[in-house]
């Protein structure tokens, strides 16, 4: 299915953003308004316990336009199964459910949940915000904190184990839509939230959205790196549509350490690592060389 | 009405059926799974019209019975165990958000060390989650308590456990006197309050500070204490509808003139009462109450009833450790300063330990001969 996003001719109400709580700079915060603009107000969202679940409100009061629901940090995919199943027993249409964790509601605690619900087939579909870390308390490891990154529980030489492959997990669930993005670039990203809310069954969507205070980035440097991640071939934008994978936009590769070096979670990456990373990208990108 | 032989966990599910329930989930357990099972053939034969979620977790499992009530529905689910004690966070958290839903408990024994067998000490775990909790001596009131629960949930927006316990009960047939299905739907008026509605967003759970948190909490609270005095309409008011004989809080049992009164809940009240009309022939005078609601914890009502006896012998089928059977120290707590009369606590029964009349015969002689007053006691060691 071909999904072209004019960035021009969207809604220009924001159902989710305006005065929302995060830091100023927040990568969380700019992937919900992207997915917002095309998600439209027949959208319940469930979100456990991360930045993005606090940001949008307190007490009485709430940054969100739709039914927003600040789940338990565990089951965000089985809160929404239910949703889903209540809506069908009342015979709603045309709502898409979606459950939006962190690296740590998707890919570690939500694991559980998020298979369960992806296994089942459910008609809801799945947002994991990566950051690459646990910065709603402070900045810890996660299973997506990328080898070699300082967190405030790894703060000698960085994590020395990989990144968990989400994508390729949630592949292999054989479900109809997987696909990865970036928030730097919100017409690709947007394309895919539309993908999934038009599709029957689960979807799963992967988003880089830097935090600049984990990262140790200026504020003002989110989107930059969300965009250096991807020109370096070290994060990919891509979909699997019914098992086609499909690339959807060729990076200009400029070399891996132009992304990590700035960043002062790399601060203690090797020489040697670099290296091994730019030759990961090579062969992913088919380049001879550097 | 007709009177069909029934286990507990057929109660159950006919409950939980004939309440229309719109969505269920359940993660298997045993001595919990042939209520699922009934309750998946049920809607595998057509016979209730109902979304099934087939959850990974015992966890998963009330979450998703969660969303299905925020979303607006009647959901239902039942566990035990392992999978009460895994599902506590979302126990606590539903009843925070004050979702009416009803779960079934087939009372089992806590792990470690392992058992498969009946005990009350799961639902205890529970017992400041915020959940109503019923307890049933017989499949027939498992089947009443069901029908009622859903009552009783949505007009105090509360959750509510419906206890029996593991194989004495749920594997266990009983006649039982069934409801004609028209009546009961009459009985369960659906008053949908969906929290999650795209005609009118909300958020739900957003971040609280003290004094909001604080106020919640305080009317949480006070529904609570509201089902004290509207569990026994709700019964009043089915016995009318259905000429049954259902029980609201508590019920007394050949009380006149006792001295020695017995108290317990849960299937143990049926052998208490063989105990008593044995003992009575003898002429002794003793009588038994038997709690059905335990949470809220009626104790004014109990102490109504009790205040003139001399002896009270309190049978719990679970252990608070370092403090004692939790119906005994409710109880204690409860007639603080009110009254002299010996009051005894008997552990009992444990992990489907022999819990008869011989060890209940034990615990009452024991009473009235200890010199140990107000004191914990294990019986059937």
């Amino acid at each position: 299915m071909n999904v072209k996003i004019n960035l021009d001719q969207l809604p220009k109400e924001e159902l989710f953003g305006q005065g929302n709580v995060g830091c100023k700079g927040c990568g969380g915060a700019i992937a919900g308004r992207q997915a917002m603009k095309v998600l439209g107000e027949r959208t319940i969202i469930t979100i456990p316990a991360s930045c993005m679940a606090t940001l949008g409100g307190n007490n009485r009061h709430t940054t969100w336009k739709i039914p927003f629901y600040h789940t338990l940090f565990e089951c965000a995919p089985a809160i929404s199964s239910g949703i889903r199943a209540a809506l069908e027993a009342q015979g709603i249409k045309d709502v898409n459910v979606v459950s939006w964790g962190g690296d740590a509601g998707s890919a570690d605690i939500g694991f559980q949940s998020l298979t369960g619900a992806a296994e089942r087939n459910e008609d809801l579909f799945h947002v994991c915000y990566d950051n690459e870390m646990y910065m709603n308390t402070g900045g810890q490891t996660s299973s997506q904190t990328p080898y070699s990154a300082l967190t405030t529980n790894c703060t000698v030489n960085g994590k020395k184990t990989n990144k968990k492959n989400m994508l390729k997990i949630m592949e292999a669930h054989d479900i109809g839509y997987v696909a990865c993005a970036s928030i730097a670039y919100p017409a690709d990203l947007m394309a895919k939230f539309k993908k999934a809310s038009s599709r029957k069954g689960f979807s799963y969507i992967h988003v880089l959205a830097p935090c600049f205070k984990g990262w140790g980035i200026p504020s003002d440097q989110t989107v930059e790196f969300a965009r250096k991640a991807v020109e370096s071939g070290l994060w990919e934008l891509f979909e699997v549509e019914d098992g086609v994978r499909t690339r959807n936009y060729e990076p200009k590769l400029i070399p891996v350490k132009e992304y990590l070096t700035p960043q002062k979670r790399f601060s203690k990456i090797t020489a040697q690592e670099i290296e091994d990373l730019q030759q990961q990208v090579n062969t992913r990108y088919g380049k001879v060389g550097k | 009405m007709s009177k069909v032989l029934m286990t507990g966990s057929e109660a159950a599910a006919l409950g939980a059926k004939l309440a229309n329930i719109e969505v269920l989930s359940y993660y298997p357990i045993t001595p919990a799974f042939p209520a699922m099972e009934r309750l998946s053939k049920y809607i595998d034969d057509g016979e209730l019209n109902c979304g099934f979620i087939r959850a990974e977790s015992d966890h998963s499992a009330l979450a998703a019975v969660l969303g299905a009530s925020l979303a607006g529905a009647r959901s239902y689910t039942v566990t035990n165990s392992q999978g009460l004690l895994l599902m506590t966070e979302v126990v606590y958290h539903a009843a925070g958000l004050r979702q009416p839903i009803v779960m079934a408990v087939a009372n089992r024994a806590i792990s470690a060390p392992h058992s498969r067998f009946p005990e009350q000490g799961d639902a205890v775990s529970q017992g400041a989650s915020g959940w109503i909790q019923l307890f049933c001596e017989n499949n027939q009131e498992v089947l009443d308590s069901t029908i009622q629960a859903f009552r009783i949930a949505e007009e105090l927006r509360t959750p509510v456990m419906v206890n029996y316990e593991g194989y004495i009960q749920s594997h266990t047939s009983e006649e039982v006197e069934i409801p004609a299905a028209d009546k009961v739907t009459k009985f369960l008026p659906l008053k949908r309050m969906a929290a999650l509605d795209v005609k009118n967003p909300q958020g739900v759970n957003t971040v609280t500070s003290p004094d909001f948190y604080m106020d919640y909490k305080y009317r949480q609270n006070e529904a609570m204490e509201k089902a004290l005095t509207f569990i026994p309409e709700v019964t009043q008011a089915y016995n009318t509808e259905f000429g049954r004989d259902s029980i609201g809080n508590l019920e007394t049992y050949k009380m006149e003139d006792a001295e020695h009164v017995i108290v317990a809940m849960g299937s143990i009240v049926s052998t208490v009462r063989q105990f008593v009309d044995a003992q009575r022939q003898q002429g002794k005078k003793i009588g038994l109450v038997k709690l059905k609601t335990w949470r809220p914890f009626p104790g004014q009502e109990l102490y109504a009833v009790l205040k003139n006896a001399k002896f009270i012998t309190v049978l719990d089928k679970n252990i608070v450790f370092g403090v004692g059977g939790a119906l005994a120290t409710d109880i204690k707590a409860a007639f603080y300063g009110n009254s002299d009369m010996v009051i005894n606590g008997f552990i009992i029964g444990l992990g489907g330990a022999k819990s008869g009349i011989e060890q209940i015969k034990q615990a009452v002689e024991s009473t009235e001969s200890s010199e140990q007053r107000n004191s914990t006691l294990w019986i059937g060691m």
